[in-house]
């Protein structure tokens, strides 16, 4: 499927983005798979290889700018039968963070 | 309250819509590596819709194709047949059941839930080091009893649709409540009938109950892609809720924080290409 694919050149791409393809070096060799979400080492890595463009999932450049305050009212909504005191809840406590930090795009230690 | 036995479920089971036989075939054999591919091949190209709607998934970028394979034949030689198995099931499975019976029931949403469970359970399998196919396969039928009562009782499942958004609670609770029967125990009712291998009667089983002695990993796998495809609100519902996760599942991925939000990201983009191609 080409629709959402889009050769991005390697100084506009960032990490975050998602790869439409699998990346092959000039040998043919597999650099990165398809469906890989870029990081900045991976970025730096590329560019000692000598890549010039990647191909880019469009849905992850042109994603529209989120509102916080709605992202988390629907999330609180999502997730009303966890109460964050409960311990015993855990697991279901992390999934919540987690879910939250990607939809509010929070920065997140590697 | 209308309420069913299990019996009845089972006996409208004999009544649903069956696949296509060679679907049936491929099920029964999933745990089989000894089955002549060519014959099953030619058997499915005897069916043209199944053909290509399971061609045009395998050339959807989720499978990363460098070529696009225009057989049945070609599918099996680059994608494997587990691969190419799995997509022809998807295939056949999303096509089965006629939908627009029950009022209130939004067969559309269960579909998108039903796609974005198999590739989160595919992408989790990945990480894992277990068989993706599996995963993909249990994580697309997790539910399947839902469709078994919806088209065995849709009057009462319209109460049960009811009952769930009056009391905000799940589904099984809803479905005991009205029907005296839930999903699970239909989906294992439809897994015997349809001949699934004992590792999915068992994940559709347990994919609410992971905790269970003998659930097995896949159940694991199942109810935590479940947890995250309803936190990520893939299916567009309104009153969507978030079911509480089981720690045993979770502490079961040993998964980090980024390793989680990649897989996120791989579910959310999956699931657009997949659903394009299985809802079309």
């Amino acid at each position: 499927m080409t629709s959402g694919m889009h050769l991005t050149p390697l100084t506009d791409a960032r990490p975050g983005m998602t790869l439409s393809d699998v990346l092959l070096d000039d040998k043919g060799n597999v650099l990165l798979a398809q469906g890989v979400v870029l990081t900045e080492t991976m970025l730096a890595s590329l560019a000692r290889h000598g890549i010039g463009a990647l191909p880019i999932l469009q849905a992850a450049d042109t994603a529209p700018p989120i509102d916080p305050a709605a992202v988390q009212a629907r999330l609180d909504h999502l997730f009303r039968g966890n109460n964050r005191e409960d311990h015993a809840d855990w697991a279901t406590g992390i999934l919540r963070r987690y879910v939250e930090d990607y939809r509010l795009q929070r920065e997140v230690q590697p | 309250m209308s309420a069913l036995t299990l019996d009845q479920v089972v006996d409208s089971v004999q009544d649903l819509p069956s696949l296509p036989a060679v679907v049936m075939e491929l099920l029964g054999s999933i745990e089989q590596d000894d089955i002549d591919i060519s014959v099953l091949a030619k058997k499915v190209s005897y069916d043209q819709a199944l053909t290509a709607k399971t061609l045009r998934l395998a050339n959807s970028s989720s499978f990363g194709l460098q070529v696009k394979v225009t057989t049945i034949q070609q599918a099996i030689t680059y994608l494997g047949f587990q691969t190419t198995r799995n997509l022809i099931t998807a295939a056949a499975v999303t096509g089965c059941f006629s939908s627009g019976r029950c009022p209130g029931f939004d067969d559309k949403a269960f579909w998108r839930h039903s796609i974005a469970v198999a590739a989160c359970a595919r992408a989790l399998a990945r990480r894992m080091r277990f068989n993706q196919d599996y995963a993909f396969t249990a994580g697309l039928l997790h539910d399947i009893g839902r469709l078994v009562l919806v088209t065995a009782a849709p009057q009462a499942y319209a109460e049960v649709v009811e009952w769930r958004l009056r009391h905000d609670g799940g589904w099984q609770d809803a479905e005991c409540a009205v029907l005296g029967v839930d999903h699970v125990e239909a989906g294992v009712a439809l897994a015997g009938h349809w001949n699934f291998s004992d590792t999915m009667r068992q994940a559709i089983a347990f994919h609410h109950a992971p905790d269970t002695p003998g659930a097995g990993f896949l159940a694991a796998i199942v109810h935590v892609a479940n947890a995250i495809v309803h936190a990520l609100d893939i299916a567009g519902e309104e009153n969507e809720r978030v079911p509480r996760v089981a720690s045993v599942a979770w502490d079961a991925m040993g998964l980090n924080e980024e390793a989680y939000l990649h897989l996120f990201r791989e579910t959310e983009v999956q699931f657009v290409e997949m659903s394009a191609v299985l809802m079309a």
